[in-house]
């Protein structure tokens, strides 16, 4: 019997298309990226168990102390589209009262959405937490 | 330490325990510390009023859990997640006044947008995590989704 104690929800957020049509519930997290500067911005992520890396668009590469979003380790990523070159960093984020430092790939064929500016991804992450799902909502422990 | 309230017979303690707190505390701002260190929420009206949040349980069970999920989903909620949910229910509005725009939203407003990131982020320094995103002038795509 898997133990089931949690202590976070991550919600799933109705959507109303543009332009109208059924509604979407999506699993939608608040990670606070720590910038190079030492400033800390939220960023929605879509809670993906599917992904296995943290990816967020190229535009993060200066927030992150860098020249461009291309100079990190070359790494190839799915999406929708196909499969496309993404670039290896580590950052820190918090998230679920954690500070997590982590591989993040940056990527520019992520798709338009302004709800998600990434996906947040099993590797390193997901070590930390543990998860049941339930409808429209995900629960999480910080003792896995 | 955060207040439990198991019934409201205990909100007659918390209220003892809340008006302590304010003959103890040296200033307004010291109170409001006090009261963020314990949990509860804070809040001077226009009227120079002290409010504060105290959460009850009025009835156990009052929905299937399941039920109460769906119900969390559709209200607001006051945890940090009220950017995303003020965002994604003014979806349709901020896209007609931001598209092609990178915009920070803090405490249920655009409080800047920038054409570029770096821009945006110059400008809003002194907010505490503001949630960041992009507004696209395309069609949004929806990948990866729960559709109900």
């Amino acid at each position: 019997m898997p133990n089931k104690d949690s202590d976070r929800i991550v919600r799933f957020y109705e959507v109303q298309q543009i332009p109208p049509g059924p509604s979407i519930w999506v699993p939608l997290v608040q990670a606070t990226l720590i910038t190079q500067a030492g400033g800390r911005i939220n960023l929605p992520l879509l809670f993906d168990t599917g992904a296995s890396i943290t990816t967020l668009r190229a535009e993060f590469y200066s927030i992150l102390g860098l020249q461009s979003w291309d100079q990190g380790e070359r790494a190839s990523t799915a999406t929708a589209g196909g499969t496309t070159d993404a670039y290896k960093y580590m950052a820190t984020l918090e998230i679920f009262d954690k500070t997590i430092t982590c591989p993040i790939l940056l990527n520019n064929q992520f798709p338009f959405n302004p709800l998600y500016m990434g996906v947040l991804g099993r590797e390193t992450v997901f070590n930390e937490f543990g998860f049941w799902e339930n409808i429209h909502e995900l629960y999480v422990t910080g003792n896995p | 330490m955060k207040y439990s309230i198991k019934s409201l017979q205990d909100i007659g303690e918390v209220k003892a325990n809340l008006r302590a707190t304010l003959t103890s505390a040296k200033s307004p701002e010291e109170t409001l510390e006090m009261f963020d260190r314990i949990g509860l929420e804070p809040f001077v009206t226009e009227e120079d009023d002290l409010l504060v949040r105290i959460w009850a349980v009025a009835a156990e069970d009052f929905v299937p859990r399941e039920e109460a999920a769906i119900i969390r989903a559709k209200r607001a909620t006051s945890e940090k997640s009220d950017d995303l949910d003020w965002l994604g229910k003014n979806l349709a509005v901020v896209r007609g006044q931001y598209a092609s725009e990178w915009i920070a939203v803090h405490e249920g407003e655009v409080i800047d947008h920038a054409p570029a990131l770096p821009e945006l982020l110059g400008r809003i320094s002194e907010f505490d995590r503001p949630l960041i995103t992009f507004i696209p002038a395309e069609p949004v795509t929806w990948t990866f989704t729960y559709a109900q």
